[in-house]
């Protein structure tokens, strides 16, 4: 069946177009997501693949080739926005223990797996998708070594269907250099951890114990040395969360002396302060949430709004992140932080890639996601203005793997519900 | 007078002497003394240093001084050679003698009521009924340590709960108790903290600050009514009445809060600080307020690893710098200050500190008398100690010279006309050379400095391993000890002779020329030696004098931390040209706009050309957009020590306008967001929570000037899971209510209660004749009643459409209504009902998930509740959101596709209309306050930032300003950090670096002191 449609109808004919295998966008305005933009663009997707991505105005389309042609009328196309280093699908509601899935007990918990405790059904993914946040990294949390992350799409029927990237890396929490005193709003001390090089050490004996482990040729088996195995060999990347100063050159030592292939350091709110020893060291950063408060008093009021722009000044690698209080349902507003490190510092690609194509760098699923290129997943969405911008942001059409997932979610249902009370009142 | 002569021994080292009640036991001691000590300097008092004077000391007080004196005959007369005496200090804030507070009770489930037996007061820290006096008992170590500092009478106390009992004012010598009580009921003790009590109430220092007030009313309606019930607690207090009360406190802020009670109920409180009182000068001065200071001045940080010592806060590092000058800068403002040992660690630091005190500036006759006339005077003791006049106390100090202008030596303690030796100075001097005889080998040895703390030198000769013949001179320090007539020297000897540890000890005859004695030689063997003196050096006359401290000393910053002002930066008339302006009146957005402020006011706005008025700043806003403040309606920033007080199911009584604080940075990063006033509310601990404080984020300004003039009243209640304790834990079970059912009952009680109450009153103002005393005034029924006569508007936390719905009712039933729903997340369910109620909704753009009973929140709410009718504000609740809550109004533009203007008006119009404030605030137009924001970009837009904020017209925030003020930021830290790295590499004390933590209040936040959990809303 051939459809030609305005997006006028996507909410109401999504049934119809399930069954699309070749998809044709027209007349776009298209966000590439390597800093690269397009307008009147056309965008044709196979068998959930991009095959096409040219410029309306120097090419001939042949309908026939399509069975569904959207006209865009000028609205923006993007890769589909990535929310890495989330709890999203692990947990429900904050405050209610039994929905909560990413915490386990144990210091080393490299064996423990997120990818199967992943609620594709989850309610809260439903209201992040429609943002046009696609794609997260389930991400575990707690103790020293959280558990192993997985990549995920924000749809599918189940886990498996959701996967991109099985066990993508090991998350470690790096010992904080200084150690919370714990007051809540007066002046809070937070002293010198004096523990910190005995807990450094910890880390230390586990990952030699683990490359032993890895390198031996036959040994009983051990769930957590062989979850760990992969971390040598550049299968599995090592997320270290650590932000200050301190932390974040012994990581750098750390990454040299085990060898790690790819490391990733998640926040590194310091590391504009180490300039090019940080760069050559060249391990990327997940930065700390943009909508964070400055660390320090003296810090520049607006600093986290600028950690984007410094680093991109700097050249360091980074994408950004939203971890912090609420994050799964916060995860729905990643596209406003980028918003915000536009404002200060990034220009509008730019601030578009470190949602997109710098993060799936990071997370090493660039080759089929994070771009609108020939050749990738055809993730992606369109939105009826710039998305970065809050009022702007009105997803009108989203693409998972060249599958139409729907525009609504239930906060949509409830809103069309009890508007329509007040509707029918009224009469 | 009699005049007779004891034995010599009992004069000087009996320490003892007995109760004038207790019998006998023995033979009779000698009951009266007279002693004459002659050549001393004296400080008689704070004002009158004499030399050359003679203190003539008889039956444990002075008799006489004075340079021209008859001794009495028969007095013993002792020659002090020139020593100095200084008159014993006062302590005023000191536990000694006492049980220290005990542990408070913990157990998981919370303790609502008294576990304390007998009919004492409700709350166990109210503990007026506490005597010092009963619980005394010398303590002989403690009492020393005291002698060391130079004190020798302190007014101790039961450190412990909020209002403390009775001090009493001791002597600090170490002889029998009974002796040592001068007088039993000296002062009262006051605070803020509630010390070992394991009551759930008060959680808070607002509540500390209600309880205390509602305490006081009560005292008042006890001693006003014979009816009234017993209580051995108010009968106590009712009775130290006459006896000055000490507050104290924990931070300059304290001092004003307490300050406050003492206007309400007409009372007089000394302050007794905590070392940051220079920060409150000019407020002290214009109270007349008496000031008991710390000398417990922060030490240096360790700062030689650049890593840690950039976390250092600014703030502290100026307090460390500042701290020191704090008793001279209140006393050059002719504030009344007195000095405690409050804190200090040890003797020595006590002096060291007193000294730097003075080598800052303050003048010793100030220091004296802040330690020994004005603290006997305010204790009403001032007959008997605070001076070595004719009469007093003989209680003093001998020093070995002047010690506020020398390094002194500490000698004796004299307490009562008893003397205490606290360091002898040896009787011979060993200054000079020697030529010393150590089993048969002859030895060069040299003594320098002072007999007091004496350098050896010895000369050892060693063949050179290199050149037969040659000896190689080594010269050795020695270790000295002096005493008396005894001298101990040791040294590891490596010469010819002897290998190994010389240990020697002798006998010095011949006033200091010969040695004679024993020693061991490094192989054991028992040797006697001696030696001869062979040159005499004299001793050093002067000692080591102290200076002024001339080093550069910033000054304060308004607030003393990072990006304060070096002075407040005044009203000025601004002409802001070219803008684009969001009037939020009916003109809507005007573009090419002029906007003058004048007097803190909005004096004109309009598109015409308009005359500039002279002395004006004229800014130039083309291409930018100029707006009203935001209006947090919901903020928890700028609040000390508890923002709920869930000690009770209703807390009507507190309020956060006692906890303002002036302190917190987010007030600037806020300002940084456009944010130009809020509510700070009290918590969602309980159904009915707290006052709110009405703000203006005033940056530098201290709290009472933050708060928005006769701003209207409001009070937080609070609905659904946090009120009752869902989320709580499985302990916190036993606080009415526990479901949603009961939260409506603890409506109808409270709101019962209050109308009984009113009617009491009315009865009682009808006919106060006939009436049987005075109703018992109850603060907390007091805010119940404002509520009930919509004198007092209600913000309510809620969430489900059933609460809601249900308080609206409760409200109705009481004729009155409710001013506003915050949060409100199904405010959309039941937007109809609330726009006929007339309520308001304060909401969130689109928080939701965390928690049950958000499950159904949705980002339309606003839109929907808007579209009612209902006036909606979006608020931030949270620290960090409060500076972009423009960014959080643009999502109404998404979620429901409201106007850019109306989505405008709910972070600005919309929340001063909720908050009864919108004939001042809220919009541009004439007349209006002058908050004022611009913005570089439309404020909806995820581009803008702000440019500039104005509050009553004065420029509080400008970008430009703030990048000036990180360079200033940098600098003073860099400045601070050498001076304190220089006294790093002196060697002087340094502790580890502490960092401010980055924590918050939320509405669910507990206690003075928080945990790191997650946050609930």
């Amino acid at each position: 069946m051939k459809l030609l449609l305005t997006l006028l109808l996507i909410g109401a004919s999504l049934g119809s177009w399930a069954q699309a295998k070749r998809i044709l966008l027209t007349n776009g305005f298209l966000h590439v997501g390597n800093g690269e933009t397009m307008e009147s663009a056309l965008v044709g997707v196979v068998d959930g693949k991009i095959t096409m991505v040219q410029n309306s105005l120097a090419t001939t389309i042949n309908k026939k080739e399509w069975d569904t042609i959207i006209n865009l009328n000028g609205q923006h196309i993007y890769p589909g926005f990535v929310a890495p280093n989330s709890t999203l699908g692990l947990t429900e509601i904050d405050a209610v223990r039994a929905t909560r899935d990413f915490d386990d007990v144990g210091e080393f918990n490299p064996h423990v797996r997120t990818q199967i405790a992943y609620n594709a059904e989850s309610k809260v993914i439903s209201t992040v998708k429609t943002n046009g946040v696609l794609i997260t990294q389930a991400t575990p949390r707690g103790g020293i070594i959280s558990g192993t992350s997985s990549v995920m799409f924000l749809s599918g029927w189940n886990w498996e269907d959701a996967t991109i990237q099985k066990d993508d890396g090991i998350h470690l929490n790096w010992p904080s250099s200084t150690e919370g005193g714990g007051w809540w709003a007066e002046p809070a001390p937070k002293k010198k951890n004096d523990d910190y090089e005995a807990q450094k050490t910890k880390i230390n004996e586990f990952f030699q114990l683990s490359s032993t482990y890895a390198k031996a040729k036959k040994t009983n088996v051990d769930l957590r040395l062989e979850a760990m195995k992969a971390c040598f060999n550049g299968n599995k990347r090592v997320f270290f969360h650590a932000d200050e100063i301190q932390q974040i050159l012994d990581v750098m030592d750390f990454v040299k002396e085990f060898n790690i292939k790819y490391p990733v350091i998640i926040g590194g709110y310091d590391a504009y302060l180490i300039g090019k020893r940080f760069k050559d060291a060249n391990i990327p950063v997940m930065l700390t949430r943009v909508h964070s408060l400055p660390e320090m008093d003296e810090d520049a009021v607006d600093l986290p709004y600028k950690l984007p722009f410094l680093l991109q000044q700097q050249g360091i690698k980074f994408c950004l992140q939203n971890t912090g209080d609420m994050e799964t349902m916060n995860a729905r507003n990643i596209p406003f932080l980028a918003g915000t490190a536009m404002a200060y510092g990034l220009t509008d690609e730019e601030a578009l890639r470190a949602i997109s194509l710098s993060s799936c760098e990071i997370l090493g699923i660039d080759k089929k996601f994070g771009s609108i290129q020939v050749g990738k997943s055809a993730t992606l969405f369109v939105s009826e203005g710039p998305a970065l911008d809050m009022r702007t942001n009105k997803v009108s059409l989203i693409l998972v793997n060249g599958k139409f997932e729907a525009v609504t979610n239930f906060q949509t249902e409830l809103y069309n519900k009890y508007k329509k009370k007040y509707e029918e009142k009224q009469k | 007078m009699r005049l007779l002569l004891f034995l010599l021994s009992t004069i000087l080292f009996s320490g003892f002497s007995f109760s004038q009640y207790a019998p006998l036991n023995g033979v009779k001691d000698s009951k009266s003394e007279v002693i004459a000590l002659k050549n001393v300097t004296v400080y008689v008092n704070s004002n009158n240093k004499i030399t050359n004077a003679t203190v003539v000391v008889a039956d444990g007080k002075i008799v006489d001084v004075g340079t021209k004196i008859t001794i009495p005959s028969g007095a013993l007369e002792i020659d002090m050679n020139g020593k100095t005496i200084v008159p014993a200090f006062v302590e005023l804030y000191s536990n000694v003698g006492l049980p220290s507070q005990g542990e408070r009770n913990y157990s998981q489930r919370p303790q609502i009521e008294s576990s304390k037996k007998g009919s004492y007061y409700w709350n166990e820290a109210i503990r007026p009924e506490v005597e010092a006096a009963t619980l005394f008992d010398v303590d002989a170590k403690a009492a020393e340590n005291f002698s060391k500092m130079g004190f020798g009478f302190a007014v101790t106390h039961v450190q412990d709960g909020i209002v403390r009992g009775t001090g009493a004012l001791v002597g600090l010598g170490n002889s029998d108790t009974r002796k040592q009580v001068i007088s039993s009921n000296s002062a009262q003790f006051y605070s803020f903290a509630k010390g070992s009590s394991g009551q759930t109430y008060p959680s808070s220092q607002m509540g500390s600050i209600a309880l205390l007030r509602q305490a006081l009313y009560d005292l008042k309606y006890y001693s006003e009514n014979k009816n009234a019930e017993q209580s051995l607690s108010l009968e106590k207090w009712k009775n130290n009445q006459s006896l000055p009360v000490f507050f104290k406190t924990e931070d300059k802020w304290e001092i004003l809060r307490a300050a406050k009670i003492a206007t309400e109920f007409k009372q007089n409180f000394y302050f007794v600080g905590s070392g940051n009182e220079y920060l409150i000068t000019k407020q002290l001065k214009e109270a007349k307020s008496t000031v008991v200071l710390p000398l417990n001045f922060p030490e240096a940080y360790d700062v030689k690893d650049p890593y840690l010592a950039r976390q250092i806060p600014l703030s502290d590092l100026k307090h460390w710098e500042l701290a020191p000058s704090n008793p001279y800068l209140l006393s050059a403002e002719g504030i009344q200050i007195c000095l405690t040992s409050l804190g200090t660690k040890s003797p020595e630091q006590f002096w060291k500190n007193l000294q730097k005190a003075i080598s800052r500036g303050l003048k010793i006759e100030d220091a004296l008398a802040a330690l020994t006339s004005i603290p006997a005077k305010l204790i009403g003791a001032d007959e008997l100690i605070g001076s070595l006049d004719r009469g007093k106390l003989a209680s003093f100090t001998v020093f070995s010279s002047d010690p506020f202008l020398t390094e002194a030596t500490l000698l004796e303690s004299w307490n009562q006309g008893t003397q205490h030796v606290i360091k002898s100075l040896p009787s011979v001097s060993i200054l000079g050379k020697y030529s010393l005889n150590i089993d048969g080998k002859n030895y060069q040895v040299e003594f320098t400095e002072s007999n007091e703390k004496p350098v050896g030198k010895i000369q050892l000769f060693k063949s050179n391993v290199n050149t037969i013949g040659k000896k190689d001179t080594v010269a050795l320090k020695m270790a000295v000890t002096l005493v008396q007539n005894d001298i101990s020297l040791q040294f590891n000897c490596d010469d010819d002779n002897f290998k190994g540890s010389i240990n020697l000890h002798a006998k010095i005859s011949n006033n200091g020329s010969v040695f004679e004695g024993d020693g061991t030689l490094p192989n054991g063997k028992w040797i006697r030696w001696s030696g001869i003196k062979t040159t005499k050096t004299d001793e050093k006359k002067e000692p080591t004098t102290l200076k002024l401290d001339t080093t550069f000393i910033a000054k304060t910053w308004f607030p003393n931390l990072a990006y304060g002002y070096d002075s407040i930066p005044e009203v000025r008339t601004v002409v802001f040209k070219n803008a684009t302006v969001w009037t939020n009146e009916k003109e809507g957005i005007i573009k090419d706009a002029t906007v003058i402020t004048e007097n803190g006011k909005i004096k004109s706005v309009s598109t015409n050309s308009t005359a500039t008025p002279t002395n004006a700043i004229i800014i130039d806003a083309k291409g930018k957009h100029l707006t009203a403040g935001i209006i947090d309606e919901h903020s928890h920033i700028a609040i000390s020590k508890g923002v709920n007080e869930g000690g009770q199911s209703i807390s009507a009584e507190v309020s956060i306008s006692d906890v303002v604080t002036a302190d917190d940075i987010n007030v600037y990063r806020q300002l940084a967001g456009g944010v130009t006033a809020a509510q700070l509310l009290h918590g969602s601990a309980n159904p009915i929570g707290g006052q709110s404080a009405l703000i203006k984020l005033k940056w530098g300004h201290t709290p009472d000037e933050m708060l928005i003039t006769n701003a209207p009243k409001f009070i937080k209640c609070a609905l659904g899971e946090n009120v009752k304790q869902a989320n709580w834990g499985d302990f916190n079970t036993v606080r009415f209510p526990q479901t949603r059912m009961g939260v409506e009952q603890v409506f109808y009680d409270g709101f019962a209660r209050a109308r009984a109450y009113k009617e009491e009153w009315d009865n009682y103002s009808k006919n106060p004749k006939k009436a049987e005393g005075t109703p018992r005034k109850d603060l907390e029924l007091d805010v119940l009643v404002e509520i009930l006569e919509s004198k007092r508007f209600i913000t309510c936390h809620s969430y489900v459409q059933s609460e809601i719905n249900m308080l609206m009712h409760v409200a109705d039933s009481m004729n009155f209504k409710i001013n506003t729903f915050t949060h409100i997340l199904e405010g959309y369910k039941v937007a109809d009902k609330m726009k006929a109620h007339g309520v308001g909704g304060s909401t969130f753009a689109d928080w939701w998930a965390y928690k049950f009973e958000v499950n159904d929140a949705i980002p339309y709410n606003a839109k929907m509740m808007a579209d009612q009718g209902v006036v909606v504000a979006i608020n931030s609740d949270d620290a960090e959101m409060g500076r972009r809550l423009n960014q959080e109004a643009a999502k109404s533009v998404k979620y429901g596709g409201m106007s850019e203007e109306e989505a405008w008006k709910m972070v600005t119009l919309n929340p001063a209309k909720l908050l009864h404030l919108d004939d001042r605030m809220g919009s541009v137009k004439v007349g209006k306050d002058a908050d004022i924001v611009l913005w570089s970009d439309n404020p909806l837009s995820i581009k803008a930032k702000v440019e500039l904020t104005m509050i009553d017209g004065k420029v509080l925030y400008s970008s430009a300003d703030a990048s000036k003020s990180e360079e200033r930021n940098t600098l003073e830290r860099a400045r601070i950090i050498n001076k304190m790295l220089e006294s790093n590499e002196k060697g002087e004390p340094a502790k580890p670096f502490v960092k401010k933590g980055r924590k918050h209040y939320h509405c669910d936040t507990l206690g003075e002191e928080g945990t790191e959990e997650e946050n609930l809303h």
